[in-house]
């Protein structure tokens, strides 16, 4: 077998799991740097994503379509729960209090979604136009994988660009720096954690939507994905953008090679490396020790 | 004296309760009473130390692994068996605790998590030692001290239960109330304050969390030869997140609340799953209804009278200090 077709083929596969990754860590680090908030309930919005994406395909027949629409949705579901839930717990002064209502959130949501969406596991399959293979060094690789990865570039350089060159990115980024600041110059801070947090769950959504295709939507597959995330968003730096970029490409290799090589030692290598990251850095790589 | 006089109904009442329920309901009384134990264990951390542990199944786990091993391969009588195990939960939690103490909050809470789901993943990568996602199977209960087969009846099971829930909690309670338990309580106000008093935090945190494994070790070894098997989802996030629940809505920094809540959660998980599944989302609906309006939880209700207090406002553990009661 040709080794440097394998190696390159190995590196696009993290690369396309990085980019799932990403989407969800890259809200979970923007919610907490905003609020000071651990949205447990990532993971499961990220399912609710791939269940939305899934009717979006039913009711619409477009795969595009669906791309577009599964992150409004998600997004308003969850504005909404910031507003209803998150809200009232501002004046607390225990963190631990968002953990919980984050986590009884993913407890509730994931029992919406079973009673919703029934307990089958649903596939939408790739759409057609994204169906193909690729040559890499002569080596098959799947089209899908390569959209992935493009599109996971495209977002991290999106919203790179969104918060460091508009000024609702500025505003974003003065309220994590300053919050009572920028309140008393005349900005509604309500509004700007409201925003922030609808948009965290529309990028997760967005994830869960990207990969239903390649996994089928379960129940469960929140559960999972919302500790790899953690783990993501604490390697990288609660709070850091660019720590989520690095923390993702790097779960992303673990998990690739960890699978490839030592298949039941997968799940232990990833901890591992937290653990090792934690004990050198509290903080994560680019995050600041509280 | 009102409060001696409860205490001491509540233990009669306990004593004679496989008399009076009927006979099919001892094996979910025992499995509750466990429970009530492994919520009281983490209340030690969550309550006293405000240290949120997302991954207290992990010390569940280790207690009900280790003693089923040990009954299974070497045949040791019950209770140097299930002593035994809580010995190597305790070893094995230093290194854990020494770990997580240095970090806080979300840290904190990620980095037990993380160990409970890496002792998950061992339990795969060690098959031949552990049966993989089997499990240990036919964990049998050998006859204890000198020959005495007391223990090996449902009742007599039942007993040593109980003794070891009322054993553990006079010692929580005496370690709560002592000079030790103010410094946590110390902590859990203010670390900052506490340190700079001079005291090194971390070295009680740790002490907490070693403690709150050890007592959360004997709750597991207590299950597996009581329930014959154990899995490797003891060790699943889930289970963590039913007793931190459990905990929350029992009323966290109280001790007896989360033993309530804990046996309480398993009685209901019981009867309920039956009637309905819609059960997962209602004790969701009911865990985020406490946190957001009642932190002191259920216990917490009671002992303040329903009044709003100035402590209900400070979250968990706020509702009684260590101390004041009696």
């Amino acid at each position: 077998m040709d080794f440097l077709g394998f190696a390159v083929t190995q590196c696009l596969n993290a690369l396309s799991q990085a980019s799932v990754l990403f989407l969800i860590a890259c809200g979970l680090t923007l919610i907490f740097g905003i609020m000071r908030i651990v949205n447990f309930a990532h993971g499961v919005i990220f399912m609710l994503g791939a269940y939305v994406g899934y009717t979006a395909i039913a009711l619409t027949g477009s795969f595009l379509l669906s791309l577009a629409v599964t992150p409004i949705v998600v997004g308003i579901v969850g504005m909404s729960f910031e507003r209803v839930f998150l809200r009232r717990l501002y004046g607390r002064r225990d963190g631990g209090a968002y953990l919980m209502v984050t986590f009884g959130l993913a407890v509730v949501m994931s029992e919406a979604i079973r009673l919703i969406w029934g307990a089958q596991p649903l596939g939408a399959g790739i759409p057609d136009f994204l169906r193909g293979i690729v040559l890499v060094f002569d080596q098959p690789f799947p089209l899908y994988r390569v959209f992935l990865i493009g599109l996971g570039v495209a977002a991290a350089i999106a919203l790179w660009q969104f918060l460091e060159r508009t000024r609702a990115g500025l505003l974003i980024r003065a309220v994590s720096q300053n919050s009572e600041m920028v309140h008393a110059l005349g900005t509604d801070v309500d509004m700007v954690r409201t925003a922030v947090f609808g948009l965290g769950c529309a990028m997760a959504a967005l994830g869960g939507a990207l990969a239903a295709p390649l996994v089928t939507a379960f129940l469960g597959m929140g559960t999972t994905v919302v500790i790899d995330a953690f783990v993501v968003v604490i390697i990288g730096g609660m709070g850091s953008f660019l720590g989520s970029i690095i923390g993702s490409v790097l779960i992303a290799f673990v998990q690739v090679v960890g699978a490839y090589y030592f298949q039941e030692l997968a799940l232990a290598f990833m901890y591992l490396l937290m653990l090792i990251i934690l004990v050198i850095r509290p903080g994560g790589l680019l995050g600041r020790e509280e | 004296m009102n409060r001696k006089l409860g205490f001491a109904t509540a233990a009669a009442l306990c004593v004679l309760l496989p008399f009076i329920l009927p006979q099919y309901t001892l094996t979910i009384t025992v499995e509750a009473l466990i429970f009530g134990l492994f919520a009281m264990s983490l209340d030690l951390m969550v309550g006293y130390c405000r240290l949120y542990s997302f991954g207290h199944a992990a010390a569940y786990g280790l207690g009900a692994y280790s003693c089923g091993m040990l009954l299974t391969h070497l045949q040791l009588p019950l209770p140097a068996g299930i002593l035994l195990a809580v010995a190597i939960t305790v070893l094995i939690a230093v290194p854990i605790a020494w770990v997580c103490t240095r970090s806080t909050g979300v840290s904190f809470a990620m980095l037990t998590l993380a160990f409970a789901q890496l002792g998950y993943a061992m339990l795969f990568r060690f098959k031949e030692f552990t049966g993989g996602s089997d499990g240990i199977d036919g964990i049998p209960r050998p006859p204890g001290p000198f020959g005495a087969t007391f223990l090996q009846s449902k009742l007599g099971y039942y007993y040593l239960v109980l003794f070891c829930l009322f054993g553990s909690y006079l010692l929580c309670r005496t370690i709560v109330r002592s000079p030790f338990g103010a410094v946590l309580a110390g902590i859990r106000e203010n670390e900052a304050k506490t340190r700079a008093l001079g005291y090194n935090t971390r070295a009680y945190k740790l002490a907490t969390v070693v403690l709150a494994y050890g007592f959360g070790g004997l709750a597991g070894a207590l299950y597996a030869p009581f329930a014959g098997f154990a899995s490797p989802e003891l060790f699943f996030w889930l289970a963590s997140g039913r007793v931190l629940i459990m905990v929350i809505v029992g009323g966290a920094g109280t001790l007896i609340g989360p033993i309530l809540g804990g046996a309480g959660f398993l009685f209901l998980e019981n009867q309920l799953s039956q009637l309905t599944d819609l059960w997962p989302l209602i004790f969701g609906s009911v865990f985020i209804a406490f946190v957001m309006f009642a932190p002191q939880g259920i216990w917490g209700l009671i002992t303040s009278g329903f009044e709003r207090s100035p402590a209900a406002a400070r979250g968990p553990g706020g509702a009684e200090a260590p101390g004041a009661a009696s």
